[in-house]
């Protein structure tokens, strides 16, 4: 199953006013983030608004419908803003969405563009009181005159409606771009990174921040690297990991200091002498770092590759996994065309068996840990009707051709899939291929193992 | 002759991009400049890597290592003994990992509808070989002569390079010709510098690999240490004056409301473009320069804005179209 966002932005139909060749600008989806029970997912897109989509409960009368995703609010989260003393116009592209673990009836969840991070709390309304004495259904005063008896409002049903009001607005923390945000599992602070800096904030407190790394230079000049992402530890409070633009990682202790400049562990993989090319440094920038729901491992993604990292062990990841090794001698062309420079994010499933990511020709690969078996995936209106399956990908990089196969040569570079999700607990994903949204399920392994 | 040809391909493309990075909505990307910045460099070291018998003076600490062996051949000299050049295979070891020749890299450039002109990719590939190359060769390392001259103490290719290309001119060592110093603003001597007896090119002939081992234990902290070995920040007199001229100096930590300081990346520009300028304004190799129409035209017309109209670019020097272009 797949659903369009243009137009209507319903999940379930493939409704979208213009063909699919040249999307708006506005509409291509810029992140994708499941909450902490799968039930909610919220898309951004690079228009500044954010979409939630809701898994709609099982329900006997329609059993083939059960689990679907549609949607359930949308919101203008940020606006383009033009500084005038700086001369600079602010992208309103959200960043990156991330989901607070749910306290109460409502959900809230934090959003970002370049600049500034929004806390949105989403509320459900499905009563509202009637029969006020003074005020008639429309809300107008009644004359008086003609009110004989009191009575009680009572509540009374009415249609869904979930609104969405932002809460907090943590601006002016950044000099540079935001490029990733992390909630804390104290549920009270998040942190926000952009290229040379991380700040730490509190959920409630908009008026200062605390900045916990800084690795920008006394003299530009001297700058070599840039942060790319960070994130906190699913469940040590007082741990992140960052990652930069030289591939590697870092994980920081806030007791150690209040600045975290000094890492506790430093994850690098010496490079390989033999691929070395004018582009290296460009193929070993991390454009993703995620732990694992276990806290044990980290997943990185580089530009073609994805690897797991033990946090017992700095010198070399454990895994490492080609995702599209046939573009390393077409670097060049990548460079030319920016195509080298695209951040693939990365994914793991619900019980850290299984990583995903996405790459080009609105192609998605799945690799097995455990079996060492990997799979490449189109999300395609073409070949993803509903509850069709899924066919395997491959790409023939010479040699035998199989009927199917697509060749190097023919890969759509328009066509990627930089931002994937996977359900907390299901095998249940979220594709995004440029302004559109699939989500599939496994229907038969509904179940991790 | 094929990866010099790539290499200044690739240099063309790194400046596009810096320069279009500028108008790009959302202001300039840090991250993705720092890249392009990494790529120019090797590329540019690549470039004008020439063997030079015996001229080069021992480099500092922080050497970057010997390129790749992709040919098996011997490492091109270890790092601290720099008497001699690098046999030119290393430098071939790069054009291994690019397509090859130019003409299958047209034909292996994804399609991505109006993102790349296809003239400038074939526009190269029409460059003829020999002469008309060594004229583009040097007239690029006349730019760099001067300044590379006149930048006077070394920065360590290690830190001192970063975003800001003058690093990687001042890491260069000088071959020991007289060459002529730049003028206060920085900009080359309209004189054009007499070939210095070991061909005008005094660029380090370290491999093209950019530092690779030194940056990678640095943590991250330490970037703003700078190189082991280099003078402060603060005694580079040349950049400052071009900073000041360019962009009102970053007042960096101490203002509230903090500039993004990419000033670095808009000197980049600047840099370039008055130094092309100067060759601009004095063209000796005018006449085989125009060889280089083919290339410099769909270069010129790359995306990006041009600054003067185009007809006013197709009056001038082919080469100089480039260059103001960019």
């Amino acid at each position: 199953e797949h659903g369009g966002r243009g137009g209507g932005g319903e999940a379930g139909s493939d409704s979208h006013p213009f063909p699919s060749c040249c999307p708006l600008p506005a509409d291509i989806i810029s992140t994708v983030e499941f909450n902490h029970t799968g039930e909610l997912l919220a898309t951004g897109d690079k228009g500044g608004r954010v979409v939630i989509f809701q898994r709609e409960p099982e329900s006997k009368n329609a059993p083939h419908s059960q689990g679907e995703y549609d949607v359930y609010s949308t919101f203008q989260s940020h606006e383009p803003e033009f500084d005038y003393l700086k001369s600079l116009e602010i992208e309103e592209k959200i960043n990156k969405i991330k989901w607070l673990p749910q306290q109460n009836a409502a959900h809230s969840l934090l959003s970002t563009n370049d600049k500034t991070i929004k806390l949105w709390k989403i509320t459900e309304r499905d009563k509202r009181p009637e029969g006020y004495n003074l005020k008639d259904e429309e809300g107008k005063l009644k004359d008086l005159s003609t009110v004989t008896s009191l009575q009680v409002p009572v509540l009374k049903p009415m249609d869904l409606m979930v609104e969405v009001s932002p809460r907090r607005i943590f601006a002016n923390g950044h000099t540079y771009h935001i490029n990733s945000i992390s909630v804390n599992s104290d549920c009270e602070t998040y942190m926000s990174a952009d290229d040379l800096r991380i700040n730490l904030w509190h959920l409630a407190i908009t008026d200062r921040s605390f900045n916990i790394v800084d690795i920008k230079p006394a003299n530009m000049e001297d700058l070599t690297e840039v942060i790319t992402a960070s994130e906190f530890h699913p469940h040590h409070c007082n741990l992140f990991v960052y990652s930069s633009s030289k591939g590697s990682l870092r994980l920081c202790d806030m007791r150690a200091a209040a600045l975290c400049d000094k890492h506790s562990k430093l994850f690098e993989e010496p490079e390989d002498p033999s691929n070395r090319s004018f582009f290296s440094e460009i193929i070993s920038s991390v454009s993703d770092v995620k732990f694992s729901h276990s806290g044990r491992y980290m997943l990185t993604r580089d530009y073609l590759t994805v690897k797991v990292w033990d946090l017992n062990m700095e010198a070399r990841p454990i895994e490492t996994y080609q995702v599209h090794d046939y573009l390393r001698s077409k670097l060049c062309s990548l460079y030319e065309n920016d195509c080298i420079f695209d951040k693939f994010e990365c994914a793991w499933n619900g019980s850290d068996s299984v990583i995903m990511t996405g790459a080009y020709n609105n192609f998605f690969r799945m690799f097995d840990r455990n079996t060492k078996r990997d799979v490449t995936l189109e999300a395609s209106r073409e070949s993803s009707k509903p509850r069709a399956v899924l066919k395997p990908r491959r790409v023939c990089v010479g040699g035998k051709r199989r009927r199917d196969d697509i060749s190097v040569d023919s890969l759509d570079f328009t066509k990627k899939i930089l931002h994937t999700a996977w359900h907390p607990a299901e095998n249940i994903i979220a594709i995004a291929a440029t302004n559109n949204l699939y989500i599939f399920q496994d229907k038969v392994n509904s179940e991790m193992h | 002759m094929e990866f010099k040809l790539e290499a200044h391909r690739i240099v063309s493309i790194s400046l596009g991009k810096i320069y279009n990075s500028r108008v790009q909505r959302g202001g300039i990307k840090l991250h993705k400049n720092l890249l392009v910045s990494l790529v120019l460099r090797s590329a540019r070291q690549v470039y004008l890597s020439d063997p030079c018998p015996g001229l080069y003076l021992a480099g500092p600490a922080g050497i970057p290592a010997p390129p790749p062996q992709q040919l098996g051949e011997p490492a091109a000299g270890p790092p601290a003994g720099w008497g001699e050049p690098p046999p030119p295979a290393a430098g071939a070891s790069w054009a291994d990992t690019e397509p090859q020749p130019e003409g299958s890299a047209v034909s292996e450039a994804p399609r991505v509808g109006d993102a790349v002109p296809e003239a400038t990719v074939t526009g190269v590939g029409v460059v003829p070989q020999g002469g008309a190359a060594d004229a583009a060769k040097a007239a690029w390392s006349r730019v760099e002569g001067p300044r590379q001259a006149a930048a006077g103490e070394a920065e360590g290719p290690a830190g001192g390079w970063g975003v800001f290309p003058l690093g990687s001119r001042a890491s260069r060592r000088p071959c020991g010709c007289p060459l002529g110093g730049e003028d206060s603003s920085g900009t080359p001597a309209a004189t054009p510098r007499a070939a210095c007896c070991c061909a005008p090119r005094p660029a380090e002939d370290e491999p093209p690999a950019p530092p690779a081992v030194c940056p990678r234990k640095r943590g991250a902290a330490g970037v703003g240490g700078g190189p082991t070995s280099f003078p402060a920040p603060g005694s580079t007199p040349l950049k400052k004056p071009r900073r000041n001229l360019e962009q009102p100096p970053s007042g960096g930590e101490d203002d509230d409301t903090e500039e993004m300081d990419t000033g670095n990346v808009a000197n980049l520009i600047s840099i370039f473009g008055s130094s092309f300028s100067g060759l601009l304004r004095k063209s000796p190799g005018g006449g085989r320069e125009e060889e280089e129409g083919e290339k410099s035209g769909p270069e010129a017309a790359e995306p990006g804005q041009i600054c003067c109209d185009k007809p006013v670019l197709r009056d001038m020097n082919p080469w100089s179209t480039a260059i103001v272009a960019f």
